[in-house]
Order: structure tokens, then sequence, then C-alpha cells
């Protein structure tokens, strides 16, 4: 599968309402080893219930200069959400269906310790 | 913005990559530091069709794509399967600002048309074949 036919699908919940649209895909270095880099596995997918454009990176750090993009972007991704792997239902072309539990997590990076 | 009152996802055990944050339209470097291409897209493992099981592996990428995009970008659609061109995700030694590469970028098929154009045009041209003095 190419990752173009998934950007922008149409994300909904188990019982077929509209969440909102795929943005970005998270990926995890942490997969088998090979001799150069491990795996990377799919760690879910970022959210958005307004956009379908690029947050620019602000939705994943706490950037927030020049204020008045930082403020614009913020007000139009807002309630931007990153779900798992393990809470997505279904892939389809054009969709993705979550699971009717699925958890909605912080979607910036700064959210989180890597280690 | 919500995400304040968001639940924190799990930490992770490795380098995290927004694909369209850290990924496309990166550059690509060979082993020597050579430009090879851009990443134009991803290809991932097949994701199984209809539900997926609760504990279905999660995809892994198995390899960087390149291509003529620009009208794909532009108007959408699909180029044909033949005009990808694939660097598997093995030969991929790190990802930061650049997306660096563990081969050499003369054994790719994604430099074929510089090497093309290298054989057949520039040798040809008197003084071509040589480093300028």
């Amino acid at each position: 599968m190419i990752l173009s036919d998934l950007m922008g699908s149409r994300v909904e919940g188990s019982d077929g309402e509209r969440l909102g649209t795929l943005i970005d895909v998270r990926f995890v270095i942490d997969g088998n080893p090979r001799q150069l880099l491990a795996d990377a596995r799919l760690e879910g997918i970022v959210v958005s219930p307004r956009s379908r454009a690029s947050y620019l990176g602000y939705d994943r750090k706490d950037m927030n200069a020049p204020a008045l993009i930082a403020h614009f972007l913020r007000r139009r991704h807002r309630g931007t959400f990153f779900v798992l792997w393990a809470d997505i239902e279904r892939v389809e072309r054009g969709g993705v269906r979550l699971r009717s539990e699925f958890t909605a997590y912080d979607p910036r990076w700064s959210a989180r310790v890597t280690g | 913005m919500r995400s304040h009152r968001l639940t924190t996802p799990p930490p992770a055990a490795g380098q995290v990559l927004d694909a369209q944050l850290s990924l496309l339209d990166r550059q690509v470097l060979d082993r020597t530091g050579v430009p090879v291409t851009t990443v134009d897209d991803i290809e991932v493992s097949d994701v199984p069709e209809g539900a997926i099981p609760v504990d279905a592996a999660p995809p892994v990428i198995t390899a960087i794509v390149t291509g003529p995009v620009l009208a794909t970008r532009i108007f959408g659609g699909r180029l044909p399967e033949s005009r990808y061109i694939r660097i598997p995700w093995s030969d991929v030694s790190s990802v930061e600002t650049v997306v660096r590469l563990g081969v050499d970028g003369e054994a790719l098929d994604a430099s074929w048309t510089e090497r093309w154009v290298r054989d057949h045009i520039i040798r040809r041209i008197p003084g071509g074949r040589h480093d300028p003095e």
C-alpha cells in the first residue's frame, strides 16, 4: 500500500459518524532489527476534524512563533487527535474506520517521552 | 485547542517519524553523501482486508518510493505502477533532516536517468570524460 492512498482519507467512528480527515501517519523505528535500521512500524494515525491540510509541525511540537501563524493553525486544527494502530478497525481506499472504544491521544510529540 | 486535555500516548521505544513531517519530500543521500532523489511517497506492507483483528501486527515501511509525482500531486490520482521506483527500507541507514542510505546511489534504479544522461550525452561532449581541470 502506498501512503498517499491513505493521506486525506475520511476517518469515521464504528457507527459511521465522520470524525475527521487523516492528515498524517506516525511510524516508530522499533521493529525487527535489520543491518542498518530497524523496521519502522506504523504506530498510528493523526486525525484532524476540521482541516485536510498539514499542520506544518505546529501540532507535534510546542512551537508558538510567529504567534499569528501559530494561532491561526491551532484554530484550524483544534480537536486534532492521534489514534493507535490497535484502535483501527478497517482500512479501505479513501476511508478508515476506528473501533468503538478507541482512545484519542494527544498528537503532540512533546506529550511523550521517547527512548 | 483540545489536545491539552487528551491522554498522553504510551512512550515509544524508538525514533518517532510522522510521514508528512519527517519523511515526505526529504532529500535522500547515498552512502557517500551524494544526493540520489527525494522521498515522494512511502510504501507500507499490506493491511489486512476487511476487519483488522485486534492483535494484528502493524504494517511496516517496506520502501521509499520516488517517481514523477508532480502531476498527481496537483491533479490527484495515481501513477501507473511501472513509474514508481522503490528504494527498500533495508537500505536506509538514518532519518534526520535528510534520509541517508547505506548503499551507493550508483547501484539504485532511482538514479538511472542521471546515469543515462552521463553515459549517452555528457560523455560525447569533448572534455566530458574527465574531471574539470
